[in-house]
């Protein structure tokens, strides 16, 4: 396969960004119209390149591309392995799913700021993230999201979206500043930021520098995936942009975050899996068990919504905590789940946010105790609700169920019966809270907070923009969940391949420098 | 010598950005924020080679490898980490300017200074046992202490009293003030 590929889902959102810039200056009435489709044929694209670079990775092999035909670590590299093709998919179907929901629901004025080229960059920046092959492009393309991110949150310019965003990107920046010390260490110490030479050169580094380099990047990673002590910039503003604005980033942000650690821990670090596995696995009981705590006690849908968000995080990182543990099942099976539990986590959450988000345009708000009874208006939403919030919950026929399962057999396999208690008990607390959720806003007697109902469900067409995708994003569900058995050998295919180290430094291959120029001199820094 | 400086500057900076950014004051936050990107950029200038007076470049082409092992180098590859990270946080500086002056703008107007009291005891769930108002309590929580500042809780300094009018006309403008 030609690596070159691999630019594409980076180059591709970035020119489109650009141009869709400049065009939102064409067309008069019809501008929006031009910008929206131009922004669907893009996603459409990038979709069909992730899935062709996830059926090559899938297969057993690595796709690598040196920008220039720089040898590895003088270049950038970009590496493509079953994991980042996984995620590549879920942010292309994500994107592609969210944009009909987004033209329905986003008011012209957002979309005037430039909404479609925002979520491009944003795209932009997450597609990088995962296909960075080198710890400064890891950052940079951090940044990039991010950027994209504060845009999509504050624009709009009201008052508790600024009070949000300031939070946001204040807990975000010093996340990041911890990620690019922890690479200035990484290249001080090690002599490189190439992600695989960082690997090959750490196992003959000092312990102190692989603690102070894992240390720093679990809590700069772990802090972007909202994991315990660190989550709480999350529920205080997620809840706060447009609900398209919020589907994107609860089904997709923070996972960029859990992606890096599994990355990270994977490549760098497989001696800590095992070492930190009570430090992982606690803070991910606690995750778990705080989200869904925090979840139950608040009062409008989307709220509940964003700290659910966290108690699933909990789910992945318990994944990344029995990583490489287990006594009768194969080796992997704990990333594996953790893997599976993503891609469910990735369609459910991004179909929970904008169903929850369909029921605030349609009543004009979403505090709970101020809406009830859509169901007898609206029984096509309330049924997508239910179904998603039953498939977070993990209910049997959907994706929740086999990645719960999954992740519970590896941790009684390993015999970590606290944590598996903890998931059991939290996805218990889930069900009670989404039906909770799901019986006092859809249930009762029709009441909505405003003098007047919006209902802007009664349009056929904004019907069938904002209801498709979440019903199309189910079905994803159902079929990951009666195929369990396919997609896990997907997800332990891409575990394998994210636990082989030695495969993926043989792929990218980096030379030392001394090696190409020559004897270079040893010692310290003066 | 010049790495001890130079760690103890990193430290410095790290430290005082730390304190800045934990104060409350809004300035004060994006004076720590810039602290602690010095501090990081400074840190990653310190992880290459610390030479005086050598350039990144080679002089003699040919003599690549004699070179290479016989002189000294500055090591440009810091540098370059730095000039990317420079302009990344002074994007996000710019955009954090921004919007703590949008806030500013929101909180302080006309309208809404003395829109701000009412809606904090309005708000305050534990002030009125009123849960249904806990939603609009936690952005207003924010700035309990600037309203202790600009004058005794409730009580505006100008002595004008708030009245349901702003509130009407707030929302007439289009601010979400649940």
């Amino acid at each position: 396969m030609n690596p070159n590929l691999l630019a594409v889902p980076i180059v591709l959102p970035l020119f489109s960004a650009a141009l869709l810039l400049v065009v939102s200056r064409w067309g008069g009435l019809q501008r929006m119209a031009l910008q929206r489709w131009l922004a669907a044929s893009v996603l459409a694209v990038n979709l069909t390149v992730a899935l062709a670079l996830a059926h090559f990775t899938l297969s057993g092999h690595r796709l690598v591309l040196q920008m220039g035909g720089w040898i590895a670590p003088f270049g950038i590299t970009l590496i493509a392995d079953g994991l980042a093709a996984i995620l590549l998919t879920m942010a292309a179907i994500v994107f592609l799913a969210v944009l009909p929901f987004a033209i329905g629901t986003i008011d012209l004025h957002r979309e005037r700021m430039g909404f479609y080229p925002l979520i491009l960059l944003l795209l932009m920046g997450m597609n990088g993230a995962f296909l960075a092959g080198d710890l400064f492009n890891l950052y940079v393309f951090f940044e990039v999201m991010l950027m994209a991110s504060f845009v999509l949150l504050t624009v709009g310019g009201q008052p508790a979206q600024t009070h949000a965003g300031i939070r946001y990107v204040v807990l975000n920046l010093i996340a990041s500043l911890i990620f690019l010390a922890a690479a200035g260490i990484a290249y001080g110490t090690l002599g490189t930021l190439n992600m695989a030479q960082i690997a090959e050169r750490l196992e003959l580094a000092h312990p102190a520098v692989r603690t102070l380099l894992a240390g720093m990047l679990f809590v700069s990673f772990g802090s972007k995936a909202a994991v315990f002590p660190l989550f709480f910039w999350l529920p205080s503003s997620y809840h706060t942009p447009p609900p398209a604005v919020m589907a994107l980033f609860g089904g997709l942000m923070t996972k960029v975050g859990v992606y890096a650690l599994f990355r990270s821990f994977t490549l760098f670090f497989p001696a800590f899996l095992v070492t930190w596995q009570p430090l992982i696995l606690s803070v991910a009981g606690a995750t778990m068990l705080v989200g869904v705590l925090g979840a139950m006690s608040q009062p409008t849908i989307r709220r509940t919504l964003s700290f659910h968000i966290i108690s699933q995080v909990g789910y992945m990182i318990m994944g990344l905590g029995v990583a490489v543990d287990g006594q009768k099942l194969v080796s992997g099976f704990g990333l594996a789940a953790g893997i599976l539990y993503l891609i469910h986590h990735i369609i459910v959450k991004s179909a929970l946010i904008m169903a929850g988000g369909a029921v605030e345009v349609e009543m004009g708000g979403d505090r709970v105790a101020s809406i009830g009874g859509i169901t007898a208006k609206r029984p096509l939403l309330s049924l997508l609700f239910f179904l998603a919030a039953i498939s977070l919950a993990g209910v049997p026929p959907f994706s929740g169920f086999i990645s719960k399962l999954s992740l519970l057999q590896i941790t009684l396999d390993s015999r970590h019966w606290l944590v598996a208690g903890v998931s059991v008990v939290v996805s218990l607390l889930t069900l009670m809270s989404v039906t909770k959720l799901w019986l006092d806003s859809f249930g009762g007697k029709y009441r909505y907070p405003g003098r007047l109902a919006p209902r802007l469900l009664d349009r056929p067409i904004l019907r069938w923009l904002v209801l498709g995708p979440v019903a199309g994003l189910l079905f994803l569900s159902l079929g990951l969940g009666l195929n369990g058995e396919r997609f896990f050998q997907i997800a332990t295919t891409a575990a394998q391949q994210a636990l082989d180290r030695a495969g993926y430094i043989a792929a990218v291959h980096p030379v030392s420098p001394e090696s190409v120029a020559g004897p270079a001199e040893k010692g310290g820094y003066d | 010598m010049t790495q001890l400086i130079l760690a103890l500057t990193v430290g410095t900076l790290f430290a005082c950005g730390a304190y800045l950014v934990m104060r409350r004051g809004q300035i004060k936050l994006i004076l720590g924020l810039g602290l602690l990107s010095h501090g990081v950029n400074l840190l990653l200038f310190g992880s290459g080679k610390l030479t005086l007076g050598e350039p990144p470049i080679f002089a003699d082409k040919k003599n690549f490898l004699v070179e290479l092992a016989t002189r000294q180098f500055a090591d440009p590859l810091p540098q370059a980490l730095i000039l990317t990270a420079i302009v990344i946080s002074f994007g996000i500086t710019a955009f954090m300017i921004v919007l703590i002056n949008r806030r500013h703008t929101i909180t302080n107007s006309d309208v809404v200074q003395g829109e701000l009291v009412p809606l904090l005891l309005e708000g305050d769930p534990f002030a009125t046992g009123q849960r249904q108002n806990a939603e609009g309590f936690d952005w207003l929580a924010f700035e309990v202490d600037e309203v202790y500042e600009r004058g005794q809780m409730g009580e505006r300094q100008d002595g004008i009293t708030p009245d349901s009018d702003e509130s009407a006309a707030l929302e007439k403008d289009g601010y979400d003030i649940r």
